[in-house]
């Protein structure tokens, strides 16, 4: 009998999700206040963004932004539920409306805004940088013409490192295999997510060692929420310039062991100037 | 029916990649199984020679090459072998760099694991060689030398194609794995490929047929090689 139970309340609860998906259309914020609770969808494996700590904690940079947004509308930091989302996933969970919102290295696209809307942006996330030896003295892309860079198997830039700057790409399955092979000499360098490079080089064993070439591209960072939703949209964005005007982006930046961007500084100048 | 889009291959990048990466499966094919036989030979031989320490010699080669994964032996030579200290100072950068190739530690690998798997094979075709025929050349007065060449080399090949067929199309195969040590064969390009245009299906389509084809090919000529050397009493020969 309480199997039974259980299973209607099962039963009901997904009738529920189907209806609350459906009133999604309506209005999240409402949905959210009712609930009391946002869903976030977040990463849980992308340092400095969203990952699990030493306590098996999510955390990160932009964890502590969804944390902030739950605070701004519901009262209370703690009022929020993290759903660990991967690329592959983030905007079917949107849409599908198991999450309210996506807080997870969602870079903005024209092909994405055809079906989900951006927060306002909030990170200036960088494309691949190289990683090589101090001593080395080439500085541009263009110098890499013709020489042995390793890489990873997949990466969405080895066609144009290839193609464009005419690089031998020695791609590997795994990072950890591209850094040995670094530290072998069977590249000149190693070209990555700037991020996770920038994390790398404050490791011991890579202190000489360098970002020789700088990214050649930034792209846009900011959540993603259902489509046409303004209500809700104006909402998580007026939180999200609190939090700017506030330097709170700063501060996550040197919790997480970032290195500060002039996009973050300059979008928090900002901020502040259009509060006053 | 399934949609399938293969627009991607009009792109004069990615028609590129697939015939560098035919190219080189196949080099890497020739080059191993040929590597391959010739061990495979030498190895049988010596097992005829029946000196003591040559067979143990033999025997740990083949156990060491045959019963560990061709994967993890390109690891180890592409990895360890350097850190090991096989390295060469490169005269342009004044750098220490890895003697070894990605393609060269694939083609050893292979080469090494084709040979184990082809020295056994030639092993089976001489022992299953009927004693009589020994002893008749031996009465015919044929000395060890002239008793190998003429004699049992000649029919134990007979007897061991259908085996050896076996071992060069499963080593055609495993050139695939050399992908992991950067070796740009047609399955580092292939996977390449679908990561950018997200075309997982077609892509691996083709290269299943590709596969298919490469290796038909090989199948067939040993076939045929079957067929021209078959003689009376043995395999294919009536």
């Amino acid at each position: 009998m309480a199997g039974f139970k259980r299973m209607m309340g099962a039963s009901a609860l997904a009738l529920a999700t189907f209806f609350v998906a459906g009133a999604a259309l309506a209005g999240t914020l409402d949905n959210v206040k009712a609930r009391g609770k946002l869903i976030v969808g977040v990463k849980n494996d992308y340092v400095p963004y969203g990952y699990l700590n030493d306590k098996g904690e999510v955390v990160g940079f932009e964890v502590s932004l969804a944390k902030y947004v739950a605070k701004e509308l519901l009262g209370s930091e703690d009022k929020i539920e993290l759903v660990p989302v991967i690329a592959a996933n983030r905007i079917d969970f949107l849409t599908a409306g198991r999450i309210d919102a996506i807080f997870a290295t969602l870079g903005v696209t024209t092909e994405r805004a055809k079906v989900i809307d951006f927060t306002t942006e909030y990170v200036s996330a960088a494309g691949p940088s190289v990683l090589m030896a101090k001593e080395s003295t080439i500085s541009k892309w263009e110098e890499l013409k013709g020489k042995s860079v390793c890489g990873i198997q997949g990466s969405y830039y080895n066609k144009k490192m290839t193609e464009e700057f005419g690089i031998t790409l020695v791609a590997f399955k795994t990072q950890p295999e591209a850094y040995r092979a670094l530290k072998d000499n069977r590249c000149i360098g190693f070209v990555f997510d700037d991020m996770t490079l920038q994390q790398k080089l404050k490791e011991p064993d890579w202190a000489s060692y360098k970002i020789a070439v700088a990214p050649y591209e930034f792209q846009p960072m900011a959540g993603g929420l259902r489509k046409d939703d303004a209500e809700f949209r104006e909402a998580v964005d007026k939180a999200i310039d609190k939090a700017e005007a506030e330097g709170k982006l700063i501060a996550w930046e040197t919790e997480f062991g970032m290195p500060h961007s002039d996009y973050i500084a300059a979008r928090a100048k900002a901020a502040a100037a259009k509060k006053n | 029916m399934l949609g399938l889009d293969y627009s991607w291959l009009a792109d004069p990048a990615y028609q590129r990649w697939l015939l560098i990466g035919v190219v080189n499966t196949l080099k890497l094919a020739a080059l191993s199984s040929s590597a391959a036989i010739l061990i495979g030979m030498l190895g049988a031989l010596g097992f005829t020679l029946r000196i003591f320490w040559l067979d143990a010699l033999i025997e740990l080669f083949v156990e060491v090459f045959r019963n560990t994964p061709p994967l993890l032996q390109m690891l180890f030579a592409y990895f360890t072998l350097s850190t090991l200290g096989l390295r060469v100072t490169d005269p342009s950068t004044g750098l220490s760099v890895p003697l070894l190739s990605a393609f060269a530690c694939a083609a050893i690998s292979l080469s090494l694991f084709g040979g184990a798997l082809a020295i056994e094979a030639f092993r089976s075709g001489i022992e299953t060689m009927p004693r009589s025929i020994v002893d008749a050349a031996r009465s015919l007065g044929y000395g060890r030398w002239a008793r190998f060449w003429r004699i049992e080399a000649p029919i134990a090949t007979r007897i061991c194609l259908p085996g050896l067929t076996n071992i060069l199309t499963n080593l055609f195969k495993t050139t695939s794995q050399a992908s992991v040590i950067t070796v740009p064969e047609l399955m580092y390009y292939a996977g390449q490929i679908y990561n950018d245009t997200f075309r997982t299906l077609e892509v691996m389509i083709l290269v299943l047929l590709i596969y298919v084809a490469l290796v038909s090919i090989l199948t067939l000529a040993m076939a045929r090689l079957e067929a021209f050397m078959a003689f009376p009493g043995y395999g294919r020969g009536l």
